[in-house]
């Protein structure tokens, strides 16, 4: 689309989802709130416990870090002493600016705890004074400060100083701790600049980004991606590795052009990640990855498939009906076709096992999720038709007599995989093709006001028809790198199977058939939370499976239809 | 059925835009996209339809009512020319609601709300004519409120000429929505007489002003009544705005016993073309003073703001209605005693079924010509009792409105967004 369309009023703005911008990324959806401190940092406001001095608690005893004569809490007039108090710290400002001072003790309602004692003891860490000064109250505090021996350095520079003796100076100073938050409006003391608060947060695009511990932001960037759209043309030359579609990238990768693929655990990803510092540096080479692909360029919104809705809910039940055809006929195909294919033990040579079961799997899997869909567009129908949307047609499970093809369709045909089988196949499922267009108007006709799940479900369906046409390429490239085959009229990885006759293959349809009724009793009740019939059309599968394996390996294929 | 139901309106202009029907969802347009959705590109509609998420407008479950307006007086001391209720008697003999049945309608409402705040409404009539059981009835359902646990308001529609010292009083404490009904312009004392034959004018301005100088927590608002013979509005609104009223709207009369006084298809023109030039008018004076006064304008900016899409005109019948001076439920204060819209009594309860079926005939995807009309949930089908009485009339000046009312709310969305958020109480 070129055209701009800009949402106005309240409910465009709330109905327009903003392509890019994944729902983890809103304030609501945040993990910062399992993880107390991570929207300010206590420590922050805990340096200031003093009115008129800023402590840095990363090191025992605490320092001195600032005196601050512009801090609110100096200027209070209540208590009653506090004016006098505060005297006592401002004017010992002008020494406390000279050397470094640090906090060596804390007395409180009588109990007076030795900082630098306990720093002697090297048992406690700097974390533990800073605990010791959040546990104060909000009375009065008597604290001692005491400047640390100045050094050899130091010393060379004051050479009149060279004889005294190098002992401590301490200072006492008393005031009440600050109030950090005013207890009736619960704003935050003044005395805290912007920014105070939140400095020392691990940030992201800086060196905790790559590893944080918490898992904060680890959490909120991926760790693996798809690479960017350029580098694979769906189709031409570049199809040479059309793998690279597919492939996972690890997105923290430090050499942003490889292509090589993530492993499956970070330990194995972290030597080629971007080093911490790196990350500071270079986070802006870092893509945006937008729909689980990475996205350098100007990202433009993919809207879904434009497609025009159904006029009526009758409209888009037909079509539903003829969708479960559809998808029950290449069901079949694809069973036939995967029961024609070797076993990997058929095959001596270590490589022709491994790129069969490969297949065979795949093509297993695609099968299966064909299955699935049959049911998902069941069950589109039966919950249209519960919810009074349209009238009951009752199960759509009669597989359809015609295929899709690129240019119009064909009858159905059982049939080995052989390679032109295999175009034939990539055909129906190939994007934009006439099953994703159909189902593109169905998804279409379900955003226009239906329940929500049912255009979840649409959509499922959309995104796994993509990942059927995906596979089925994968087989193509490998079967067409098959060691020895120049023609396609070449399939060293068949077996020889011809289509049965009802008799020979009687047992195996029996099943079908009986898979068939059982799936119709379920659909009809269009409930699968009490789906003892689908469990039966399960365990008949495994046994249609079993059957079907046995009749291929003596040379039967399953007369489907 | 709903193939032909329009499902968006394109505006054209300096800066097109787009109205999309489900949801109400105002969208601009470069010319690009203007044009490609005036051609009627399929990818550009298609586009555009996609935007679509509310499931469509239901009439869904009956909501609790909230709001009963009390007919403490079927009678008025004015004898006004377009008068819909028949000089407040309803077509029945003059009465004056009894405590009895005041107090048992507040019972009732409290009780059925749910928990939810609830509206006591003082209606005529001229409420003030039973002026001791206005101020009683407020104390009563402040202690049932109170008891119930339930928030209450109140809000009084009167001509303001018999308000007295204590009854301002009462206004201001008890926070009241005061509709005041005063024409103004040069005609009000022509239509608004006093029974005594008196021009009504001075009585209603000096009954009012104590409230406009010091509302207290009082929110006041005129109603001004307008009628074939006399169809400006820029005048009215002056007069209205200098007696010193914060706000005022006016409405055309659809309904009356006197048919020389009901608009006629050529009026409608007329009244849009002068709609309009007020609300111009107000624009430019709003946007030096901040004060928005019309509020024919702001309540359909605000709406169209909120992206109302409704399935029908108002609340009656659903959140709102209306008990008569004996005891009855109707579906509002305009169907007291009218056939077809009587919903129930307190003797013998709330006819739900009655709700139902009247607000399922009311949707305006239901019926025509709101089902293919495009701003039918903006409108919402037109005041029952009119519709019910006159039929549908002067669409295409409310279309014509809504359309001015869109194109408005853009502007005023870009330069003056503080107006449309503010407003409500």
């Amino acid at each position: 689309m070129n055209q701009k369309i800009f949402p106005r009023n309240l409910t465009a703005r709330a109905a327009v989802r903003i392509a890019g911008n994944p729902v983890t990324t809103r304030l609501e959806s945040g993990v910062g709130n399992c993880f107390p401190g991570l929207e300010f940092d206590h420590r922050n406001l805990d340096r200031r416990f003093f009115p008129g001095l800023v402590f840095n608690f990363g090191v025992a005893p605490p320092m001195l870090a600032a005196t601050d004569d512009r801090d609110p809490a100096l200027a209070d007039r209540v208590p009653s002493d506090a004016p006098q108090l505060s005297t006592a710290v401002t004017n010992a400002f002008d020494q406390l600016g000279q050397g470094e001072w640090r906090l060596t003790s804390l007395a409180q309602g009588g109990r007076t705890i030795d900082l630098q004692a306990l720093a002697n003891t090297q048992q406690f860490d700097a974390a533990s004074f800073w605990r010791l000064a959040r546990s104060l109250t909000r009375e009065k505090v008597t604290i001692v400060l005491t400047q640390t021996p100045p050094t050899a350095s130091d010393r060379q520079r004051s050479p009149d100083d060279d004889a005294s003796p190098t002992v401590p100076v301490s200072l006492t100073l008393t005031h009440y701790r600050r109030q950090y938050v005013d207890p009736d409006s619960g704003v935050i003391s003044a005395a805290y600049l912007p920014g105070e608060l939140t400095q020392s947060l691990c940030s992201p695009w800086m060196h905790d980004f790559r590893d944080c511990a918490c898992n904060y932001w680890a959490s909120n960037h991926p760790d693996i991606a798809l690479g960017a759209d350029e580098s694979f043309p769906a189709e031409g030359p570049a199809g040479a590795d059309p793998d690279l579609a597919v492939r996972p990238l690890d997105w923290l990768r430090a050499d942003r052009d490889s292509r090589a693929a993530a492993t499956d655990s970070p330990g194995g990803n972290n030597a080629f990640r971007l080093h911490h510092y790196q990350i500071n540096q270079e986070w802006t080479s870092l893509a945006f990855v937008l729909e689980g692909r990475e996205n350098p360029g100007l990202y433009a919104p993919g809207f879904e498939p434009l497609a025009e809705p159904f006029p009526n809910a009758e409209a888009l039940a037909e079509e539903l009906v003829s969708l479960c055809g559809l998808e029950h006929v290449v069901l079949l195909e694809y069973l036939y076709a995967y029961y024609s294919l070797k076993r990997p033990e058929d095959f001596a040579n270590p490589r022709n096992s491994a790129d069969t079961l490969f297949v065979r799997h795949e093509l297993l899997g695609i099968a299966v999720s064909e299955m699935r869909h049959l049911r998902w567009a069941n069950q589109l129908l039966w919950t249209l038709a519960q919810r009074g949307l349209i009238r009951d047609r009752g199960p759509a499970l009669e597989p359809g007599r015609k295929v899709p093809t690129a240019n119009g369709e064909r009858d159905r045909q059982l049939r080995p995989l052989a390679l032109p089988a295999l175009e034939d196949f990539i055909a129906v499922e190939r994007p934009s093709g006439t099953l994703d267009g159909a189902y593109a108007r169905v998804v279409a006709t379900l955003r226009a006001g239906y329940p929500e799940p049912l255009l979840q479900l649409a959509r499922q369906i959309v995104a796994e028809g993509m990942d059927h046409y995906n596979r089925f390429r994968e087989i193509g490239i490998v079967l067409r790198s098959w060691p020895g085959v120049r023609s396609v009229t070449e399939s060293p990885w068949l077996r020889a199977v011809q289509i049965g006759s009802p008799q020979s293959a009687g047992g195996a349809l029996d099943l079908y058939r009986g898979i068939l009724h059982d799936l119709a009793d379920a659909y009809r009740r269009g409930d699968m939370e009490d789906a003892g019939k689908i469990l039966d059309a399960r365990q008949q599968m495994m046994a249609l499976d079993e059957a079907a394996e046995q009749l291929a390996a003596n040379g039967i294929g399953v007369a489907f239809f | 059925m709903t193939t032909a139901q329009p499902w968006y309106h394109l505006l054209a202009g300096p800066q097109p835009a787009v109205l999309v029907v489900p949801g109400s969802m105002l969208f601009a347009l470069d010319g690009d996209a203007f044009a490609a959705l005036d051609r009627g590109d399929l990818g550009a509609l298609s586009e555009l339809r996609s935007y679509i998420l509310a499931a469509p407008v239901g009439p869904g479950e009956l909501p609790p009512v909230t709001a009963l307006s009390l007919n403490v007086a079927q009678a008025c001391n004015m004898s006004c020319s377009y008068c819909y209720a028949d000089e407040g008697r309803f077509r029945g003999t003059a009465r004056l609601m009894e405590r009895d049945v005041a107090f048992r309608g507040i019972d009732w409402l409290t009780a059925n709300a749910a928990g939810q705040a609830v509206t006591v409404g003082f209606i005529g009539g001229e409420p003030f004519l039973n002026r001791a059981l206005v101020h009683e009835c407020v104390e009563y359902a402040r202690t049932v409120a109170d008891r119930a646990g339930v928030v209450v308001r109140f809000s009084i529609t009167t001509n303001a000429t018999l308000l007295r010292e204590d009854d301002i009083r009462l206004l201001r404490e008890n926070r009241f929505a005061v509709t005041v009904s005063i024409d103004g312009g040069p005609f009000h004392n022509r239509h608004r007489r006093l029974r005594s034959s008196k021009e009504s004018a001075a009585a209603a301005v000096s009954g009012i002003a104590p409230l406009l100088t010091d509302p207290g927590g009082a929110r006041v608002a005129a109603r001004a009544t307008v009628t074939r013979n006399d169809l400006d509005v820029i005048a009215r609104l002056a007069w209205l705005r200098e007696i010193g009223f914060p706000e005022a709207g006016v409405a055309p009369v659809r309904t009356s016993p006197r048919p020389d006084l009901i608009f006629r298809e050529e009026d409608w023109p007329t009244f849009l073309e002068n709609m309009i030039a007020a609300a111009d008018i107000e624009l430019d004076r709003v946007e030096a003073d901040g004060q928005p006064f019309f509020s024919n304008l702001w309540v359909g900016l605000r709406e169209i703001h909120r992206g109302a899409a409704r399935a029908l005109p108002c609340g009656s019948a659903a959140s709102y209605l209306s008990l008569d001076a004996i005891g009855n439920f109707y579906s509002c204060h305009r169907t007291i005693a009218a056939p077809g819209f009587d919903m129930g009594s307190l003797d013998y309860g709330i006819d739900a079924a009655a709700r139902r079926a009247f607000l399922e005939s009311r949707h305006v995807d239901s019926q025509e010509p709101c089902a293919s009309c495009w701003a039918r949930y903006l409108c919402g089908g037109g005041c029952h009792a009119e519709v019910a009485a006159a039929g549908c009339a002067g669409c295409d000046y409310i279309r014509g409105w809504l359309d001015h009312c869109l194109r408005t709310y853009l502007y005023v969305l870009d330069r003056h967004p503080r107006l449309l958020a503010n407003g409500d109480r």
